[in-house]
């Protein structure tokens, strides 16, 4: 058996801020093969900075310790600033929420994606053309050449987001971490983006880490689910026995949704049992 | 200050009870926020001082500011147990004219506060909150004025209204607002448009009660920090207009004039010009620091 | 028959000049009756909020009426409007003054109208909410996003108005939270007769809370149904069903046939 992509153990990540310190992460631990995973919490409940951390994006402040916290049997707790920036970016990259703050609004989409290959590879401007070229049409781009062309705020939230994901997979990663990769989007362009980011992890075998508020989401698109509650995992769940949730905060998230098949007045709130943070 | 002082869990509660305890905690969060920066704290101590110095100058003088003593054995004596930072070609004590001077500088800092604050918020927050060809024809009054050097113009004004240290405090405040006005405006460009000023405009919130109390209560701050950070060139333009004889004038004891007239003897008697110097010098730094540390406590953006 | 309280009649509304001249709203009709509660669906740049902004007059009216309870409305709109129509933002973080204590706020709307028992109305407004008198000299700061947006509502509310528009008053908080927001915007419609023009990207909230819904793209009406046929499934236009396909989550087998 093969060592997992990931192995987290024990993480904790804490902010210092002037009123005290914060502690965002605390004692997370999971693995991951080539396979789906999803983290799903409420805003704080440290879901992001799981996946910061995991790629050495931690903000300044923060600071990060763990048992084990290494990708493919790399320590990534040892491994340098220049060690972690060479994998991240080739072989552990990131998708994140809004594609208008995650690309350079002065640079066209041509030069991102070839300068992101040539940070990586080495390769003359043209290979890199071509392969941006190739990488475009794999995100179901129609008119590769034109969009190439294009200024970040040309084009549509759907069409960024494909842009920015083309842009992360073009080195071939074998981890993406996504944090939020469609919440800005239209409900229908959702579908679209998912299915493209799909078919790229079935295809490359790469391990993804989906991070999203929207459980519903992350059960129909991964394959385990981690519940983050207070910077802790309360549960882990194989996603199709989503409904069969044992923690009372999960069940309390799954109820608190307003459903189209199920017409509930008032809708079930979340009680908020303080042994839940402990 | 005890960690359960009861007047410190008074201020810091998340639950004030009371409109005046909601604003004091208010400032006491500021305060501590300022009293965490120790350069900041340098500068309101050497600006609370002056204030000090100014209140208390006749019971702190230990001579006349302006009556001069025997020309013939008190004239341009060296620092001494007497004359603490010597004395002047008047045979006038430095010490005593430095501590009546900070009067005058104090003078110059509030009523070019007073007068320069209010016209560049009002010019700048109605400019960009109207916006249209009020904010065009605003802005290029602003422009104008900016476009003069400030020791120009003000020497301009003074040259017209006649030297005095009231025609000079009016030169520079006339010169010291463009800058505020543009601040204001760019802060109320950003505000104009946000929710909660469309709040207000749904609820019936007239444009004046928008202005007066929702957006320039926001633009001053920055304004605030924007006006203590140019204390210091205000000070230097107004010991400038003093040194070129265009500001106070003799024997008002004016910390420029006293340059002016200590540059003569600059090379034996370098204490005669030197010490109103430092006394310039220390002032202007002292508000250079104090806004500093202000941006940090006051810049909308550093508040969550 | 009584007038509607809301009544729009091919509503225009453009932006710019020229060659950035855009029709954000291009001849939109729709009707609210009193205590009743209409929802306008509809994803980015199909016009939905443009709508309640021209309602509110906060954007440009190009062409078309805009009547509550009969009169038409005037520009700039008189304060009986603002005693009849408030609206709760998108955003509880942009919609409160930074520097405003939660009194300051809820005062604010008293003032302008120079309601007289203001001290027992601002009370009063915060246990509507369910916000205890202990949050009455809170900065917004000091809130979470819920009570933030609870705040907004009880200064919406403070004025007694007859209808409410809430523009996506639920799409910045979490879910749980979204739940008790969701509770408290039924029951406030209940207590005080409210109606609301509700604008939303998501079905199922507008579902939970409206009546009717009308779904919008491209500023112009696609389908005006009912919450029971979108419960049911029974829409009629292909948009609105490829709308309700996609809230249903994701799914594998749509993507083959598609790219």
């Amino acid at each position: 058996m093969t060592a997992p992509l990931v192995e987290v153990e024990d993480l904790s990540v804490a902010f210092d801020l002037p009123d005290g310190r914060i502690e965002a992460v605390r004692g997370v631990s999971f693995t991951l093969g080539r396979e789906r995973l999803g983290i799903v919490g409420e805003s704080g409940s440290g879901k992001s900075q799981t996946g910061r951390a995991l790629l050495g994006l931690t903000a300044r402040n923060g600071t990060v310790s763990a048992k084990r916290l290494a990708f493919d049997g790399i320590d990534l707790l040892r491994a340098s600033e220049r060690e972690r920036r060479a994998l991240r970016g080739s072989r552990m990259t990131m998708v994140m929420q809004d594609p208008r703050y995650s690309l350079n609004p002065v640079m066209t989409v041509e030069q991102q994606i070839v300068e992101a290959y040539r940070a990586h590879r080495r390769a003359s401007r043209a290979e890199a053309r071509g392969a941006a070229l190739a990488m475009l049409q794999s995100v179901r781009i129609d008119q590769p050449e034109r969009v190439m062309a294009l200024y970040p705020h040309e084009l549509s939230g759907g069409m960024g987001q494909r842009v920015m994901i083309a842009m992360m997979l073009i080195t071939d990663p074998e981890l993406l971490v996504a944090d939020e990769p469609t919440s800005a989007l239209d409900v229908t362009v959702r579908g679209e983006v998912l299915r493209i980011l799909d078919a790229l992890v079935a295809e490359r075998g790469m391990g993804l880490i989906l991070i999203s508020h929207d459980l519903e989401l992350v059960a129909s698109f991964c394959d385990r689910v981690l519940v983050m509650y207070a910077g802790r995992i309360v549960e882990e769940l194989r996603a199709d026995a989503l409904h069969d949730a044992k923690h009372p905060y999960t069940r309390g998230l799954i109820g608190c949704l307003p459903r189209l098949d199920r017409d509930s007045h008032p809708l079930p709130v979340l009680d908020r049992d303080p042994a839940w943070a402990l | 200050m005890a960690a359960a002082s009861p007047l410190r869990l008074w201020l810091t509660t998340s639950e004030p009870r009371s409109r005046m305890q909601a604003r004091l905690g208010g400032l006491y969060q500021g305060f501590r926020r300022l009293a965490r920066n120790p350069t900041a704290v340098v500068g309101l101590a050497v600006v609370v001082l002056l204030v000090l110095v100014a209140a208390f100058a006749p019971l702190l003088a230990t001579h006349s500011p302006t009556a001069g003593g025997d020309l013939r054995t008190e004239r341009l004596l060296p620092p001494g147990p007497v004359f603490w930072l010597g004395t002047d070609d008047q045979a006038r004590d430095i010490y005593s004219r430095i501590i009546y001077g900070s009067r005058l500088t104090l003078t110059v800092v509030v009523l070019v506060t007073v007068i320069a604050t209010p016209i560049g918020l009002a010019i700048g927050t109605i400019s960009g909150y109207f916006g249209g060809w009020i904010d065009r024809v605003l802005m290029r009054i602003t422009d104008i004025f900016l476009a003069f050097p400030r020791l120009v113009l003000a020497l301009a004004f003074v040259a017209a209204l006649g030297p005095g240290i009231e025609n000079a405090i009016i030169a520079i405040a006339i010169t010291a607002w463009p800058p505020y006005a543009r601040l204001a405006r760019a802060e109320t460009l950003t505000i104009r448009n946000s929710d909660f000023i469309h709040a207000v405009r749904l609820q019936g919130g007239s444009s004046t009660r928008i202005l007066l109390k929702h957006v320039v209560p926001l633009c001053l701050s920055s304004v605030t920090v924007r006006v203590t950070l140019d204390m210091a060139g205000i000070i230097l333009t107004a010991a400038g207009l003093g040194f070129l004889g265009l500001g106070a004038q003799p024997p008002t004891p004016e910390w420029g004039t006293m340059i002016a007239q200590g540059r003569r003897f600059l090379i034996d008697q370098w204490w005669v010009a030197a010490m109103p110097g430092i006394a310039i010098f220390v002032v202007s730094l002292g508000f250079n620091l104090l806004g500093d540390g202000l941006r940090d406590v006051l810049d909308p953006r550093s508040v969550r | 028959m009584a007038e509607p309280l809301l009544t729009i009649d091919d509503l225009r509304v453009t932006f710019g000049l020229g060659r950035l001249h855009v029709a954000a709203v291009e001849g939109v009709s729709l009707r609210l009756g009193e205590g009743e509660s209409l929802g306008l669906v509809g994803e980015s740049g199909s016009g939905k909020s443009t709508v309640l902004r021209a309602i509110t007059g906060l954007a440009p009216v190009a062409g078309g009426t805009i009547r509550l309870a009969g009169e038409p409305v005037r520009l700039p709109r008189g304060m009986d409007f603002y005693r009849t129509v408030q609206m709760v933002f998108q955003d509880p973080f942009a919609s409160l003054h930074p520097r405003h204590t939660v009194d300051q706020i809820l005062a604010e709307p008293l003032a302008i109208h120079r309601v007289a028992d203001a001290e027992a109305r601002i009370v009063a407004a915060l246990a509507e909410v369910g916000l205890g008198p202990s949050y009455r000299f809170r900065y917004p700061h000091q809130l979470s996003g819920g009570q933030r947006q609870r705040v907004a509502i009880a200064r919406a509310l403070v004025l007694r108005p007859r209808l409410v528009l809430l523009d996506e008053p639920t799409s910045a908080l979490d879910a749980s939270v979204q739940a008790e927001i969701l509770n408290l915007l039924e029951t406030l419609r209940r207590e005080f007769g409210l109606s609301y023009l509700l604008v939303s990207h998501d079905l199922a909230v507008v579902a939970h809370l409206c009546e009717r819904l009308v779904v919008m793209r491209r500023g112009r009406v696609v389908e005006e149904t009912t919450a029971e046929a979108l419960r049911r499934g029974t829409v009629g236009e292909a948009y609105t069903r490829a709308m309700l396909t996609a809230s249903k989550g994701f799914s594998r087998e749509a993507g083959t046939g598609t790219g």
